[in-house]
């Protein structure tokens, strides 16, 4: 019986990127239990490194995980395998994506379970704080396919200073929505449309960046 | 279903300074193929595309039947393919590729795996970045070898290796032949390498086949003809004679159609032949490109 070598490929780069995986989950859980410690400092600080766990291991995951696989020459390895070359952006890309979201979706989770049951943070924030968490993952997919399709360490580096001189900008202009931010201090989560349209927003984006880039990726003709 | 491991026909390839022009290339099945050029000549771009990793701009390929790149992952299931520029995840035991490995290859054979371990002086539970250059080769073919694949294809697997390395390598690629169905091309440009394991030889240059045939008949082909010429007396041209450097009464001509009657031809217009030398691949391969050159010069 042949085994799928894209599950192969996947679970190869689990093994490979887990201690980013489990670094990057510990960095994001230390960041939330010093927002847990209450007062300013601690919640901006706590609140920063929580982001910069979500954008880290976002930029990093494609960096090591593809650019890396080519530079270091592993990908003529790999492509020996009973692979084809759409078969191997699949797995890059479905890999990539999982590990992503284990520490996104955990420490995500987490944040918001945190402001609901202790309410350090007032709970009016959590639309703000999926708002602003979902950029990391916009980032991530802009560096995955730039790496992917680029396949130079250039163009991974031009997708990561963009991204990170991009944040703050974004941020500054998210907090400026008044329709988003009116609401920020509240005792409750208020879905409004304008905090609806940017998360579908954000979605749109990703799944845009991702689907281009497979869609790029199929209509190569030399791989290695 | 073919009975050749490797057919191309009319591929080529055009890079912007480089261009792989109308190669034909068929390796029948249970024979060992050297490839051998130059630096730069197009080995390594004929083995992408034969591998499907690179396509073709014209011309057909097929490898063990199917064809490529199309069908490409049905190929490569019985492919063995080494390359000099491949390279094993450092930070990871020898061990971690071959459970990699047999995870995807159902004719893993663990036992087969084991002795290639000892025979090779490798051992599992290594990283790779702790092996040497040879090692690591060693290893790449253990993952390759273990598999049982129906065609080897490697890709100057020799290159940067110490004597010792190489000649187990080459030893371990004989025992493989053992196994009469397997095909293996191997490409290189140490030609003592390639004479030692190789059915037949097929000569690469500047993207082109300058030659290819039985290793037998270039080695039974090609003679240097050590010539004396009196004065008043012109070396006559022959056919079958691709070079010729003469100082004062003697020289020294080239065949790479050698038979007897050259001799006496020679002798017929009036010039003594000396000595009928054999000569090996590398001189061949030598004469071969230079005479190659000077045709695509002129």
């Amino acid at each position: 019986m042949r085994g799928s070598v894209v599950r192969g490929l996947i679970l190869k780069d689990w093994r490979l990127q887990r201690a980013q995986i489990i670094c990057s989950l510990c960095g994001g859980a230390f960041a939330l239990a010093l927002v847990q410690w209450g007062g300013e400092t601690p919640i901006v600080v706590g609140g920063v490194w929580f982001f910069v766990a979500l954008i880290l291991v976002g930029h990093t995951l494609p960096l090591l995980g593809i650019i890396n696989e080519r530079k270091k020459q592993h990908l003529a390895f790999l492509m020996s395998l009973p692979v084809s070359y759409i078969q191997y952006t699949t797995a890059k890309l479905v890999a990539n994506v999982v590990l992503f979201l284990i520490p996104w979706l955990t420490l995500v989770s987490a944040a918001v379970m945190l402001i609901e049951i202790r309410g350090v943070v007032p709970p009016g924030a959590i639309p703000v704080v999926l708002i602003l968490a979902l950029l990391p993952f916009v980032g991530f997919s802009l560096i995955t396919g730039a790496v992917l399709v680029g396949e130079t360490e250039g163009w991974g580096l031009a997708a990561n200073v963009f991204c990170s001189s991009t944040y703050g900008l974004v941020w500054y202009f998210l907090t400026r929505i008044p329709g988003l931010m009116a609401h920020a201090t509240g005792p409750s989560p208020v879905w409004n449309s304008t905090a609806l349209i940017i998360l579908a927003g954000e979605c749109a984006l990703i799944t845009l960046l991702l689907g281009l880039t497979y869609f790029l990726q199929s209509r190569k003709r030399d791989f290695v | 279903m073919s009975d050749s491991a490797i057919e191309l026909s009319g591929v080529g390839k055009k890079y912007r300074f480089f261009s792989l022009d109308n190669i034909h290339l068929k390796l029948p099945e249970g024979q060992i193929m050297g490839l051998i050029g130059p630096n730069g000549a197009g080995k390594s771009t004929t083995i992408r595309i034969l591998m499907g990793l690179v396509h073709q701009d014209t011309g057909h390929v097929r490898v063990l039947g199917f064809r490529m790149p199309a069908e490409q992952v049905a190929a490569k299931w019985d492919i063995g393919f080494v390359s000099e520029d491949m390279r094993l995840y450092e930070s990871m035991t020898l061990g971690w590729h071959m459970n990699f490995i047999q995870s995807i290859y159902p004719n893993w054979d663990p036992a087969y795996a084991q002795l290639l371990l000892k025979r090779f002086g490798v051992r599992a539970e290594q990283k790779i970045k702790g092996l040497s250059h040879g090692q690591r080769v060693k290893a790449m073919l253990l993952l390759v070898l273990a598999r049982k694949p129906k065609l080897l294809v490697l890709d100057e697997p020799t290159t940067g290796l110490d004597p010792v390395a190489r000649h187990e390598i080459l030893r371990e690629l004989t025992n493989v032949m053992a196994d009469d169905g397997r095909s293996v091309l191997f490409s290189s440009h140490n030609t003592q390498d390639v004479e030692q394991i190789s059915d037949q030889i097929t000569f690469i240059d500047r993207g082109r086949i300058i030659d290819s045939m039985d290793k037998e008949m270039y080695l039974d082909r090609w003679r240097r003809l050590r010539l004396e010429a009196p004065l008043g007396i012109e070396l006559p041209a022959l056919p079958g004679i691709v070079d010729v450097r003469q100082e004062g009464r003697l020289a020294i001509a080239t065949a790479n159609a050698f038979v007897p009657d050259l001799a006496n031809a020679y002798e017929r217009a009036g010039v003594r032949v000396q000595r009928i030398e054999s000569m090996t691949l590398e001189e061949i391969f030598v004469a071969n490109v230079e005479h190659s050159r000077e045709e695509v010069g002129a």
